[in-house]
């Protein structure tokens, strides 16, 4: 079911540029034909499951991998003829963080920052990133949670003005992950743009202002996440708690009830009129005596839209 | 250059911080060394066995020679003055001692009238000093006692000294320079491990995410491995020269030239293995298999010459042996294998080489 990815424009305000990139691994077509665009301030998400092509995308832009066709410029520089260039002006974290075991994370903050001309001091770094406690650490001796701040750390070391983040909060608790996602916010209203790779649909949603959804190396579908949404789930769902004087027929003919369905003891009205069909529920329940309890209204989410695009659910 | 000395800093960090690493390069030489030095020391000297060349055949030169005889632990040997020179230069004599045509003349003219002492030629090898000035000790002691009974007066008798070059090292002067080149080839060989590890780890990676030039990685590599070749040299040549008294008479700029050079090969012969070793458990065996058959066949134990002969080709194919051989040369005067330059030259092809095979196979991620 292949979708038209937006079109590539030539925005002036794009940090990054894909147009039509392919690598093949022997058989296995990790990216085949991808294009999209990252303007300038915003968070770009790529969404998919493992094996849908994002690392090896970003691996392409972060001048790690030579594409075998397509275009590619970050920054406006052809990621594989000005690979130097570029890599002194964006940041990278790796989706797995590689450090020196035995470095503590001042010696490895400050080791790569003598690999840049400017930069942000250790110091500061290690503020921003709450790793204080830990400066004196061995790498080798940090949690999965501080080895990836640590990884994020070293990926703001130069002050990019773009950063890579490949699945930047796998293996975080969900309070580190809180705390990564408002250095995510407070690096967007700094002005940077930001490349994310994630298969949590909760960290998309949260974070990116556009999404490109991602599987078997092609681009689905790009949009912000309404969008992605609205366009091609229109209605809306009113859920609340069963209440057994109110049958499926009598729910079916409330204002703007499309269909009727029952989960776990939630009653779910389809509805493309959601302030009629309410409406309608609260008046008949009223007329009962009663309330509705837990009386909820949702839209469709990315899982919904992943699931409508690949006929497949996102999760592992 | 910032970037090169924080990297150089980073690697000599981890190398310190790792205990393995430490102990092979630092510990085990050191092991080698007091371990054979203990068993070896002082068993291989002749004890003052000294070569008695008589070219007077006088009485008096018989009066001297049972002087010298009749000293405790002293044994002469009597031979003609070059068969006595040779042995000497083989190892088999500590000192020899000539006396002139003329001394027993010479001996009876001072007994009667004073004079100008007259003079017997004592040949040691300076490179040994303390078997030098054990031999001049007992020379003078046996010549005072002489010049007395002879005169009543002062010195009638003076030890002319002469020096020869003698080619038999004690096992521990052997041993020196070829543990050095022993622990040189290790610290070489093995850099191939962390850099495995690194690459397997994803820091090789993650490195060329940077504008870190992959120049100034190699060259800080080599440059850590360097410095510790140097601080090598320095403990295991300190270690024989202050615990067994090996004696260091060699031409240092040669010696620092062929510890550089013999370095940078092996560093070289390290990427090779990196070059085919995927993860670091390979790279640790593949080490293995490359540093014992260069450690035993090499000569570093046991002189090349004294090996079977088909073991001598194969020690001959051996980048070590030239490493060692040239060592022992410029350090300690030992006998040359080969000639300085060919080792020099079998030294650099194996460089070369080694650069070549690894700047074609190596992999970066």
């Amino acid at each position: 079911m292949p979708v038209m990815t937006s079109a590539v424009t030539t925005d002036r305000d794009a940090v990054i540029r894909v147009a039509d990139l392919h690598k093949t691994y022997g058989q296995t077509r990790a990216v085949d034909g991808v294009s999209f665009e990252v303007r300038r301030g915003e968070v770009f998400g790529l969404l998919g499951p493992n094996g849908a092509g994002k690392t090896t995308t970003v691996e392409i832009l972060e001048g790690l991998r030579t594409p075998d066709s397509g275009e590619a410029f970050v920054l406006g520089l052809d990621v594989h003829r000005h690979a130097d260039a570029l890599k002194a002006r964006i940041g990278v974290a790796l989706q797995t963080a590689a450090l020196y075991p035995k470095l503590t994370v001042v010696e490895v903050l400050e080791l790569f920052r003598s690999f840049y001309g400017r930069g942000r001091s250790a110091a500061e770094l290690i503020d921003m990133l709450d790793l204080g406690e830990k400066r004196t650490t061995r790498t080798q001796d940090l949690s999965g949670g501080q080895r990836q701040r640590l990884a994020v750390a070293l990926a703001l070391v130069n002050d990019p003005e773009l950063i890579f983040l490949d699945e930047p909060t796998t293996g975080m608790d969900p309070a580190a992950r809180r705390s990564l996602w408002d250095i995510v916010e407070s690096l967007r209203r700094d002005g940077r743009s930001i490349l994310l790779t994630t298969h949590y649909m909760e960290e998309a949603e949260i974070l990116c202002d556009r999404i490109a959804i991602m599987d078997h190396g092609r681009v689905l579908e790009t949009g912000t996440v309404t969008e992605l949404v609205t366009r091609r789930f229109r209605e809306r769902s009113v859920r609340f708690d069963r209440i057994d004087a109110l049958d499926d027929t009598r729910l079916a003919a409330f204002a703007g009830v499309s269909s009727v369905k029952h989960e776990d003891g939630e009653v779910v009205l389809f509805t493309a009129d959601v302030p009629a069909t309410i409406g309608a529920l609260l008046a008949a329940v009223d007329a009962l005596g009663r309330e509705p309890e837990n009386l909820m209204i949702r839209r469709a989410t990315l899982e919904d839209v992943f699931l409508d695009l690949t006929g497949r659910a996102l999760r592992d | 250059m910032q970037a090169l000395l924080q990297l150089t800093a980073a690697n000599i960090r981890s190398f310190v911080r790792d205990r393995a690493a430490l102990f092979w390069t630092i510990a085990f030489p050191l092991i080698f060394i007091i371990m054979f030095g203990a068993i070896f020391s002082g068993g291989g000297d002749p004890t003052r066995t000294y070569g008695w060349v008589d070219l007077d055949g006088s009485a008096r030169s018989g009066e001297l020679r049972a002087a010298f005889a009749s000293v405790e632990d002293v044994e002469l040997v009597d031979a003609a003055q070059d068969a006595a020179l040779e042995q000497m230069r083989a190892g088999d004599l500590r000192a020899v001692l000539v006396v002139p045509a003329g001394y027993g003349a010479a001996i009876e003219a001072l007994a009667t009238s004073p004079g100008p002492p007259t003079s017997i030629e004592v040949y040691t090898d300076p490179t040994q000093t303390n078997a030098t000035a054990d031999t001049y000790r007992i020379v003078a002691g046996v010549l005072d006692a002489v010049s007395l009974a002879i005169s009543g007066r002062g010195p009638a008798i003076v030890p002319a000294p002469r020096a020869l070059q003698t080619q038999d090292l004690g096992f521990v002067s052997y041993l020196v320079p070829s543990i050095l080149g022993m622990a040189l080839m290790q610290l070489g060989v093995f850099s191939a491990i962390p850099l495995v590890a690194d690459r397997e780890k994803l820091i090789l990676k993650r490195l060329n995410a940077t504008p870190l030039r992959r120049w100034q990685l190699v060259g800080s590599n080599v440059i850590m491995r360097l410095l510790i070749a140097i601080l090598q040299t320095i403990i295991i040549v300190g270690v024989g020269a202050v615990l067994f008294d090996v004696q260091i008479a060699g031409n240092l700029v040669l010696v620092g030239g062929f510890v550089l050079l013999g370095s940078l090969g092996f560093i070289a012969l390290g990427y090779v293995i990196a070059s085919f070793a995927r993860t670091e458990d390979a790279a640790n065996g593949m080490t293995s298999v490359v540093q014992f058959p260069l450690m035993f066949l090499s000569g570093t134990f046991f002189p090349i010459d004294q090996m079977p002969a088909a073991l001598q080709g194969v020690a001959r194919a051996m980048p070590l042996t030239y490493l060692a051989d040239a060592l022992r040369q410029t350090m300690v005067g030992g006998a040359a294998f080969s000639p300085l330059w060919v080792c020099a030259a079998v030294l650099a092809g194996f460089l070369g080489l080694c650069f070549l095979i690894s700047a074609r196979f190596f992999r970066w991620q």
